[in-house]
């Protein structure tokens, strides 16, 4: 129960907390018309992974481990890409503007409509088919024992609760402090989703140094507790750590946090959106 | 907008979907394994129904029996993982498909807890899948080219000893001489398929001191490189010749039907570089004309153009080695033409203790690799 329910957490919190600050970020600057985008791209995101998951089931096929891998590893590096952009388009909406220069900010940062869909997609989407099947594992269970789709759905229940709590406490702050911390929230969440990506490649065999470790505290942070858990659930942090997860964690984090953290530019001067490395 | 956003699922949706089935396994039957095996994990235990399969796909079931979340992995050699389920909640089942093409050793583990080695054991697969078959078509082509190497030889061996066999008929010493090291050049490349016909190579290439049954005479190119540079011609000595004819038309006639296997390739690349050692090098051989140093380069090349034909299967199998294999090969042909004279080779008699090291130390570096391949080719 506890474990299946704690699955439900990390799975759920994954998910729901880049949508969280999302939905908090456009509530706060005065977007809700943007909103319903959110929600396409969660909705697209959900109905995809069940999709997938029902269509593979019927046709008794599953996903080989390699594609599985690929699949989360790819869409984990591209969300990456898009929460950072994400990250930045926040930062340039977080000094006090005029409204002039807040209007050419906005044209400035194209693909805003479409790219609201694809990060809550991604966010969503990436660890979609791994939820969909696991709650498709507690479904059939379901027949013998209820057990593990309570514990699961009490999970993600939890989660999104959690992340209503985020958003919640987002809106109470005032918004140059929003920007700052939920940027700096951002800025380790998509740099451990990065990890969290390349990992997977790792296992896939498409990148090597799967079993050179940097770290190893599985000892002392066990996978399966709660606080192992929400570590997981909120920066993707795995208690084994590849030197290949690390380095790219820490080079993401140098970069990111370094054109988060400056000075801003005279508005004046053009600003070009960064992208992932 | 609003419009585009169902195109939009639909796009998605119809992406997933080709992407799954250019990437999904069909459903494992375990082929003569009886349905999926099935994986018992607990907190402490990890009992899977058998512990082995056939190659293909293999399916397992894992039920998850004990209370902490578990993990199911297949791995391989060096534990790459073949396959993996994650997030096995308590009393939960989940299937495990996977893709394993070659037989050997594997190893099955559950994680409890998500955490270390995991409770692990060995798990067999047998025979091989599709990939094997590619193998297969690489190894054909391999001896069908050595197959044709040969063929070559043989084309030139036959002329090239009936000129010789003449020349000695005609007891034209001097051309005969000149004509010996080069007909053998021939023999020496091919010389293990030869070999591979127990009953030619003594009589072709037999030696004065050799055992032999009772009434079998000492004939071939030996005993004709003694009448020529020791007794001078004897009274049978044409038809010692037509013999050596004979039994070069016999082997030619048996090398069209010879069926080499890649180890055979790989062996006789390794049998020329031991005729080397243990022939040419002590002088052992051509001891009456010391013509050895043809031979030896003869035996090279023959070496060489065996390995050449395995080299795709090689290169697959062991990257280092066919980049060592140049090398060395390298080496040797370096040292080699340092003693060349005109067309052929200076006499062995002319080498000093020095060089004779020289060469030594050089067939051995390249030996060392060579017998790697054999190995190699049968992985």
């Amino acid at each position: 129960m506890l474990g299946n329910a704690l699955i439900g957490l990390r799975e759920g919190l994954e998910a729901s907390l880049v949508v969280a600050i999302l939905v908090a970020f456009l509530v706060k600057t005065d977007r809700r018309s943007e909103l319903p985008r959110v929600w396409i791209g969660v909705g697209i995101a959900v109905l995809v992974s069940i999709g997938v998951t029902l269509g593979l089931t019927l046709a008794q096929q599953a996903l080989t481990f390699e594609a599985q891998e690929t699949l989360g590893g790819t869409l984990s590096i591209v969300a990456v890409g898009f929460v950072t952009w994400m990250i930045f388009w926040m930062r340039s909406h977080g000094r006090t503007l005029s409204k002039e220069i807040e209007g050419k900010l906005d044209s400035a940062i194209s693909m805003g409509p479409l790219a609201v869909v694809v990060v809550a997609a991604l966010a969503v989407g990436r660890e979609g088919l791994e939820t969909a099947v696991f709650f498709f594992a507690a479904a059939q269970a379901a027949g013998e024992t209820t057990g593990p789709l309570i514990g699961f759905l009490i999970g993600i229940a939890i989660a999104i609760a959690l992340a209503y709590l985020i958003y919640r406490g987002a809106l109470r702050i005032n918004l140059g402090k929003f920007f700052t911390v939920t940027g700096f929230l951002l800025v380790f969440v998509a740099a451990g989703i990065l990890a969290y990506g390349v990992h997977d490649l790792q296992e896939a065999g498409i990148l090597p140094g799967l079993t050179t470790l940097a770290f190893d505290v599985s000892a002392a942070v066990p996978p399966d507790s709660w606080y192992g858990t929400l570590l997981k659930g909120v920066f993707n942090f795995s208690p084994q750590t590849t030197v290949l997860e690390a380095v790219v964690w820490v080079l993401y984090v140098a970069v990111v946090l370094t054109l988060f953290l400056r000075p801003a530019r005279r508005p004046a001067t053009s600003r070009n959106a960064p992208t992932a490395a | 907008m609003s419009r585009r956003i169902p195109a939009a699922v639909l796009t998605a949706g119809a992406a997933a979907a080709v992407l799954a089935g250019c990437t999904s396994t069909a459903p494992a039957d375990n082929a003569g394994g009886g349905g999926p095996i099935t994986v018992n994990a607990t907190d402490t235990a990890c009992e899977v129904s058998s512990t082995t399969a056939p190659a293909g796909k293999i399916s397992f079931d894992i039920t998850n029996a004990g209370s902490k979340v578990t993990e199911f992995y297949l791995y391989g050699e060096g534990d790459r993982i073949m396959g993996e389920v994650e997030n096995i909640g308590a009393g939960l089942s989940r299937n495990l498909i996977v893709e394993v093409p070659d037989g050997g050793t594997y190893t099955t583990a559950c994680k409890p807890g998500m955490v270390g080695d995991g409770v692990r054991a060995p798990f067999t697969v047998t025979g091989s899948a599709a990939r094997q078959v590619d193998q297969n078509t690489k190894l054909a082509e391999a001896t069908a080219g050595y197959k044709r190497y040969v063929d070559s030889q043989v084309g030139a061996l036959v002329p090239k000893t009936q000129e010789f066999v003449d020349a000695v008929k005609a007891k034209n010493v001097e051309q005969a001489k000149a004509l010996f090291p080069v007909s053998r050049t021939y023999w020496e490349r091919i010389e293990p398929v030869a070999e591979s016909f127990g009953d030619i190579d003594p009589k072709i290439d037999g030696r004065e001191d050799d055992e032999r049954d009772p009434g079998v005479g000492f004939t071939g190119y030996h005993r004709l490189e003694k009448d020529l540079w020791v007794t001078g011609l004897q009274p049978d000595s044409p038809a010692i010749a037509d013999r050596l004819q004979a039994d070069i038309a016999d082997l030619a006639n048996r090398t069209k039907t010879v069926e080499l296997t890649p180890v055979q390739l790989a062996n006789g690349a390794k049998e020329l570089l031991d005729e080397v050692a243990t022939g040419k090098i002590t002088g052992e051989e051509d001891r009456y004309s010391h013509t050895d140093l043809y031979d030896f380069k003869a035996n090279v090349e023959g070496s060489q153009a065996a390995i050449s034909a395995l080299r795709p299967v090689i290169d697959e199998r062991n990257k280092a080695l066919g980049a060592t294999l140049d090398a060395r090969f390298a080496d040797v042909e370096k040292l080699l033409e340092n003693y060349r004279q005109g067309d052929g080779f200076v006499l062995y008699t002319s080498l000093n203790e020095d060089d004779k090291k020289k060469m030594t130390a050089a067939v051995d570096a390249l030996a060392e690799p060579v017998s790697q391949v054999a190995g190699a080719v049968t992985a």
